[in-house]
């Protein structure tokens, strides 16, 4: 395939190192090979023991009901949507990279896009975790499904957000696994070419009868085509929806009609962070050097400015819409935001969201992949907080002060924060062991970027 | 129908087949059709699986093979009985189900409770499902055999007859006139026999007073309604002074806008925070203990001596001087709580100067509500310690707890020869007693009363007892050896006491019957003669004693929840959150502003109380705008022996922390301290979780968040009568979409802001209607009490010291037409009914707790937990008629929904339409001042519609256009002020 394409010599390579296709198939299967370093052990114990509280902790919640959690009446959603919302969030800069650049042909994309999308379906499965747990009768959830009944029949309600939900993030994960699974295809085929026993079988299995024919590789690029089409209104449309959860209701605080877009640029905004978080270790430790490259990570630096700066502008709007409308209780939620009992997770977001950014204005800065490394969790962290500030700074003191409270959470809560981080990298993990962590044919098909011709071709 | 399980458990199975009274209400019955039988053996089957109530588990419900005559299952009774919750002897109709009583309201054909009930009365139904009651009777400490007992104390009573021994009997006025007069029988045939009346929450100095003053030792009965001019120096008459229920409602017609002249002026010169005090119109600190002085003062400008001293602040001498001299003659009077004979030697003064005996105050009518007389009790006191008493008895009372000498009491009750305690649970007198005779719950056994002289009536059981507890009528006539059932010797003495009295000439038979119908019975007032006023008992008061610096002066008030203590037992009143502070679970010491700022505590904080001499008393502080800062405030009743078995009654899990810390008891007893006592106050340095419903107290928002223009919430409007008059209809906000038309009812309410004192019977009687859970003290810190209707307490700027206005505003779910949390839900399970109610489905819904996010009110209620009801018993007193909601739901406020459609069908079947106020909601029904309506907003004749036409009602957020149903009619405060300060924009 990529033998016809010509490439500029102008143009900075996209791979380092002046490799050949054996040895991208020889790099990116490496992990697979061989038994599992030291280190991959130690980092998947963390995340097992991780997921194993989790596990705990819901197990509990299960059994005593929602009140093991720090939520009142006042406060009827706190780590609980805030994690869901993290989690969605970061799930979207995993679907930019792999649909939307795919789209927009920016082929730097093929080194992060595999993990990048995995990532995504990792996070949007932690994320659909939290709306059915949150619930008070978690086993009558199918209740959210328009499933045909005898009882009336009885729908649901379609004009709740929560059922948008539903709809959105089910889409967006099916979705995502179709378009993950169909880029794996011809990784698989390869794998399959390469292993033995058993697990030649399910490689055989699930790659599908790949052949590398000239047919078989046409259809594959129109499906994927096709799939990033309908992977990319996704990015847009899941998190509008989620924000809308809050846009679509009378509390101070969450009634805002800039949501969607404040919701989506933020979401890819985190998500881009959580991106570099993973690929820098994966990079490090993997031994992708020359495949993550500065280049790589300059781009993604780049999109978080903008993203970040988007996120603070909504910042800013809604400031001044508050101060605009003139509204008593819209003003007193923003002001109590950044200076009631909660400025301090207030101030946290800003920090982290709007001047950790700045500071990837600097090129210095971008290429220190460890300073890159620490900023990008700063921002985890801020869009966390942004999401804890919007739920719990806008319940706890709405209308009437008489039931005007305050939200901790318990350590329950925590722990099941803490599963879902478990969940993520246990997953992730055994990705980074059992799949190839970058699409080697898409690799393979822009090595000869920025090489002179003929130089180390195939 | 009856469930199998339950005979077995408590030995009640004739619970269901209840040897029900032969008088029942007035009640035809309609022919039944298959519908309603088949609803009425659905809810029955309902009420009996709900009664056993423990979620999923399979019971066999079997059907009665013959029914007893007059009970239909599923079918609610009233029998009209009295309260005995407290001496105040309200009439009351009881409502049966299935042979038991649910539910209490107030009888609106007694002239005490006038149809209104307290929180205390409408909780006390719980008290008869107390697992913890007494079964059998006791004898150091054993469970024996009534003639077992009888046989023993009636050989011991003769021993002591023989040898000229001392009997004492001591009860409080909760004792009825045939009851009395049974006991004097029964000491009569001892030489040396005495009654003792004590009231634990005395006002004995005031009858104290009228002898000195009339030469009659009686109560006079307050009749507020005839009060233009009400000065009250102290005494908390909407809250806990003799008789709240029957002055709120007089209280309350004296005080409606709609007829400006008639208003009355109310002032409270206090120097705590009484409920009373958050209701007045002006309202003055003054410096505890100067009472006497500011009433003499107030006599001798009265007089009209100029250039008396004025020690209260602010002119406020000159302001009520003026007022009471401008008031017509008759209709001023002035009010005192301070239980001192001179200080209400003085007061009584006042009153004859300002003519208010007779018309106000009527002294020919007396009460009996308080009889006690304080000098007895103590005599008694002396007597116990001298060891000259030989048989002493106990009703109602428990004076080793609430006495300051109560401990001297315990240890002296080692040297009587009978001992013996009444009480039905183990009290701290009882089990210093040799024998414990259980009597039955007021609701169990027959009695009379005559709160207010001619005003009698017959408290007849409304259930066979539980357990083998026996009323006191029997005891008494088993151990005079003349044994008869109560209803005889109760027959008896009306047949020749007050059947006598009768008028109208009925016979006995009919008279009796007719009384126990109607709750009440129309006789002569026994005559009472008192002399005209002697002005000149009055003497100069005492001088105010000098005082440490920094200490603080003591008082201690009744409780609003528990009252003296009798009520400590009940969970609702535990977690009815205080209508002042907000607080539940634990009593606390009040301290105000400035004292609080002066000590460097606040609310949480841990401090200990000093008395000069004496113990000393470990509390949490509770920081109280508008008290003195000379002033601690603690509450009796708290601190009862046997509380320490609520530890676990909240949900148990992981954080839970138990209700009782440390395997205590709810609460601190006050035990020696009195008021008035000069006490040190320390800091200990460590914070407690006060279990309040409310942490932010004031509708202004913090001073660092408030927005110039925007510091106060418009959501209690407040005005005044002056600016009333000039008053225009406020528009309602427009809107861009068709209004709903709810076919044939649209059901509303309104609630009268100025008519409500904050007094939270509505809570309880919404609590007692809906089943609505008790969760324990950690589920109240953490916000997450269950109360459907709550009343929120707002005070005015916080910081703002003594000088404080006080509004309450009953707050429940305002049901609104376009209502926010019916769109969020993802599942429907919250949806608007035809008839403009906002329904809750317990079964769909799946707990996402979205709806009570968007809930503007925050009404809506989250079961957090399984909120244990394993007590079996207690669960008896569940409303058949009303769900109860497992984990995970969602519930709030029906518009008790249960009763529209009773009525509904009621009338369905009689074939008329619903008569306006034919439906009422539980807390509509009980409301002493009848501030709550709820009618039909289709019908342009129903109260609720005049009331929503009203140029003072308002909604609630109106301008969210959620078009709430739930209307409030403004505060109206009578002050001469013009402006209007808190007008929306």
């Amino acid at each position: 395939m990529s033998t016809h394409e010509v490439y500029s010599t102008l143009r900075e390579p996209l791979v380092d190192g002046n490799l050949t296709p054996a040895d991208v198939t020889r790099d990116v299967c490496a992990p697979m090979d061989g038994k599992p370093s030291g280190l991959w052990w130690v980092g998947f114990l963390i995340a097992v023991s991780l997921l194993g509280l989790g596990v705990a902790s819901v197990a509990y919640l299960m059994a005593k009901g929602i009140g093991v959690w720090g939520l009142n009446r006042t406060v009827g959603w706190g780590f609980d949507i805030t994690n869901f919302v993290f989690w969605v969030g970061i799930g979207h800069a995993g679907t930019l990279i792999s649909a939307v650049l795919f789209l927009f042909r920016q082929r730097w994309r093929t080194a992060v896009n595999r993990s990048a999308e995995a990532m995504t379906i990792f996070a949007v499965m932690c994320a659909g975790l939290f709306p059915l747990i949150h619930m008070g009768r978690p086993w009558l959830a199918y209740f959210v499904f328009p499933y045909p009944n005898t009882r009336g029949p009885l729908w649901i309600n379609f004009r709740s957000a929560l059922c948008w939900d539903v709809f959105a993030i089910s889409t967006y994960f099916l979705i995502s696994l179709g378009f993950w699974y169909i880029g794996l295809v011809p990784d698989l085929a390869t794998l399959r070419d390469r292993a033995q026993g058993l697990k030649q079988k399910l490689f055989r299995f699930f790659s599908l009868g790949w052949d590398g024919g000239f047919r078989t590789w046409h259809r594959y690029e129109t499906v994927y085509l096709l799939l990033a089409g309908l992977a990319t209104p996704l990015v847009f449309s899941v998190h509008t929806i989620v924000s809308m959860d809050f846009a679509t209701s009378v509390i101070p605080g969450w009634h805002t009609t800039i949501f969607p877009p404040y919701f989506v640029s933020g979401a890819i905004f985190s998500g881009l962070a959580m991106v570099l978080t993973l690929m820098l270790i994966a990079r490090k430790t993997m031994h992708l050097e020359n495949y993550i490259t500065e280049r790589h990570v300059g781009a993604m630096c780049k999109l978080i400015i903008a993203t970040g700066g988007i996120v603070a502008a909504a910042y800013a709007t809604e400031f001044f819409i508050a101060w605009y409308s003139g509204n008593e209780y819209e003003r007193f939620v923003f002001i109590n935001r950044a200076f009631g009992p909660y400025a301090w997770a207030y101030w946290t977001m800003v920090t982290c969201n709007v001047l950790t950014p700045q500071l990837f204005w600097f090129s210095k800065i971008r290429r220190n992949f460890l300073i890159v490394w620490v900023l990008s969790i700063l921002i985890n962290v801020g869009m966390w907080f942004e999401r804890f500030v919007i739920i719990v700074t806008s319940l706890h003191r709405d209308f009437l002060p008489s039931s005007w409270s305050y939200y901790v959470p318990t350590k329950i809560e925590i722990a099941t924060f803490a599963g879902s981080f478990g969940l993520f990298f246990t997953l992730f993990f055994l990705f980074c062991r059992f799949l190839p962590v970058l699409a080697m044919a898409e690799v393979k098909g822009v090595l000869g970027y920025g090489r002179s011709r003929g130089g180390g071709d195939s | 129908m009856k469930m199998k399980e339950r005979e077995d458990k408590y030995g009640l199975a004739q619970i269901g087949g209840v040897e029900s009274p032969n008088e029942v209400e007035g009640d035809d019955a309609a022919p039944v059709g298959r519908r309603t039988f088949l609803k009425m053996a659905g809810f029955s089957m309902g009420a009996a699986t709900l009664a056993g109530c423990s979620r999923g588990l399979e019971r066999n419900v079997v059907p009665y093979l013959t029914l007893p005559e007059e009970v239909v299952p599923g079918r609610a009774y009233r029998y009209a009985t009295v309260c005995g919750a407290c001496p105040a002897g309200c009439g009351i109709l009881a409502k049966n189900l299935d042979g038991r009583p649910v539910k209490l309201e107030g009888n609106p054909d007694h002239p005490v409770s006038g149809g209104g009930l307290c929180p205390i009365g409408q909780a006390s139904v719980l008290g008869l499902y107390d697992s913890a009651r007494l079964a059998a009777p006791l004898t150091d400490s054993q469970p024996v055999a009534w003639d077992e007992q009888d046989l023993e104390i009636t050989g011991k009573l003769e021993t002591i007859r023989n040898g000229r021994g001392a009997v004492r009997f001591v009860v409080d006025s909760c004792s009825g006139p045939a009851e009395r007069a049974s006991i004097n029988r029964f000491l009569d045939s001892f030489p040396d026999g005495r009654l003792i009346t004590y009231d634990p929450l005395s006002v004995s100095a005031i009858p104290d007073a009228h002898l000195a003053t009339h030469k009659v030792r009686a109560l006079p009965v307050y009749r507020f309604e005839n009060a233009r001019v009400i000065v009250s120096f102290g005494a908390d008459f909407l809250g806990s002074w003799i008789s709240p229920v029957e002055h709120t409602a007089g209280y309350r017609s004296g005080r409606d806008p709609k007829f400006p002249e008639q208003f009355s002026w109310h002032a409270q010169l206090e120097s705590r925070m009484t409920l009373t005090g958050t209701n007045a119109d002006r309202r003055w600190t003054i410096e505890p203990g100067s009472t006497g002085q500011a009433l003499s003062q107030l006599a001798s400008r009265l007089a009209g001596h100029h250039g008396v001293d004025d020690s209260l602040p602010d002119g406020a001498l000159n302001e009520i001087a003026g007022r009471l001299l401008a008031a017509d003659r008759g209709s001023a009077v002035v009010v005192c709580g301070v239980n001192d004979p001179e200080t209400q030697i003085l007061v009584n003064t006042i009153n004859d100067m300002l003519g208010a005996y007779g018309s106000v105050v009527d002294l020919a009518a007396s009460s009996k509500q308080r009889v006690g007389d304080d000098s007895a009790i103590l005599h008694l006191v002396d007597e116990l310690t001298a060891d000259g008493v030989d048989a002493i008895f106990f009703r109602d009372v428990n004076p080793v707890y609430d006495l300051p000498s109560g401990s001297r009491i315990g240890a002296a009750l080692d040297g009587p020869m009978v001992t013996a305690s009444f009480a039905s649970m183990r009290d701290e007198t009882s089990t210093r007693c040799r024998y414990a005779c259980p009597e039955p719950h007021y609701l169990e056994a027959w009695g009379d009363s005559e709160p207010v002289n001619g005003t009698v009536a017959v408290r007849q059981p409304v259930m066979r007892p539980i357990g083998k507890s026996r009323p006191l009528l029997e005891t008494l006539a088993a151990w005079s050896g003349r044994p008869a059932s109560a209803r005889e010797i109760l027959r008896e003495h009306w047949r020749t006491r007050v059947h006598t009295r009768g008028r109208g000439g009925l016979p006995f038979d009919s008279f009796w019957d007719q009384t126990l119908h109607d709750g009440r019975a129309d006789v002569e007032p026994l005559p009472v003669r008192h002399d005209a006023m002697d002005r000149t008992a009055a003497r100069p008061p005492q001088q105010l004693a000098s005082r440490r610096e920094g200490s603080f002066v003591l008082e201690l008030y009744p409780s609003l929840a528990v009252f003296d203590g009798r009520h400590a037992h009940n969970p609702w009143l535990l977690e009815m959150p205080d209508p002042i502070t907000k607080s539940t679970w634990e009593n606390f010491a009040s301290l105000g502003t400035e004292a609080a700022a002066r000590l460097d505590v606040q609310t949480g904080d841990e401090v200990r109380i000093e008395a000069v001499e004496g113990e000393a008393l470990t509390l949490p502080v509770v920081v109280q705008p508008g008290q003195h800062p000379k002033l601690v405030a603690i509450a009796l009743g708290w601190g009862r022996s046997g509380t320490d078995r609520f530890a676990k009654i909240g949900p148990q899990w992981l954080e839970g922390k138990p209700t009782v810390p440390g395997g205590g008891l709810v609460g601190s007893a006050t035990g020696s301290l009195t008021t008035g006592t000069e006490v040190g106050i320390v800091a200990t340095g460590k914070t407690r979780d006060l279990a309040c419903t409310q942490i932010h107290h004031s509708l202004f928002v913090p001073e660092k968040l408030a927005i110039p223009g925007h510091e106060r919430r418009p959501l209690v409007r407040e005005t005044t009568l002056a600016a009333h008059a000039t008053y225009a209809a406020h528009h309602e906000h427009p809107s861009l979409w068709p209004e709903h038309t709810m076919e044939p009812h649209h059901w509303g309410m309104a609630i009268d802001l100025t008519a409500c004192t904050g007094c939270a019977a509505c809570v309880i009687a919404c609590q007692a209607e809906n089943n609505v859970p008790v969760v324990g003290r950690d589920e109240v810190f953490r916000a997450r009490e269950m109360h459907w209707m709550r009343i929120d307490r707002y005070y005015g700027r916080e910081g703002d010291g003594q000088d404080v206005d006080v509004v309450h505003m009953p707050m429940l779910c305002q049901h609104c037409d376009n209502a926010p949390c019916e769109t969020v839900c993802p599942v429907q399970a919250t949806a608007q009914s035809a008839e403009g109610l906002n329904q809750q489905v317990y079964n769909r819904c799946v707990g996402t707790r979205y709806c009570a996010n968007n809930c503007p009110y925050k009404v809506r209620r989250f079961n957090w937990f399984d909120y244990p009801r394993e007590d079996r018993l207690q669960n008896m007193v569940l409303n058949p008629d009303v769900t109860v909601r497992s984990r995970g739901v969602m519930e709030k406020c029906s518009m008790c929904v249960q009763r529209i459609q009773e009525t509904k069908s009621t009338a369905k079947q009689e074939g008329r339409p619903i008569r306006d106020g034919e439906i009422q909601t539980a807390c509509a029904q009980t409301c002493p001042a009848q501030a709550i309506t709820f009618g039909d907003m289709n019908d342009p004749e129903s109260q609720v519609t005049h009331r929503k036409n009203d140029s003072r009602h308002y909604l609630v957020l109106d301008e969210l256009g959620i078009k709430p149903v739930v209307g409030y009619l403004d505060v109206v405060r009578n002050r001469d002020e013009k402006a209007e300060p808190d007008e929306h924009a």
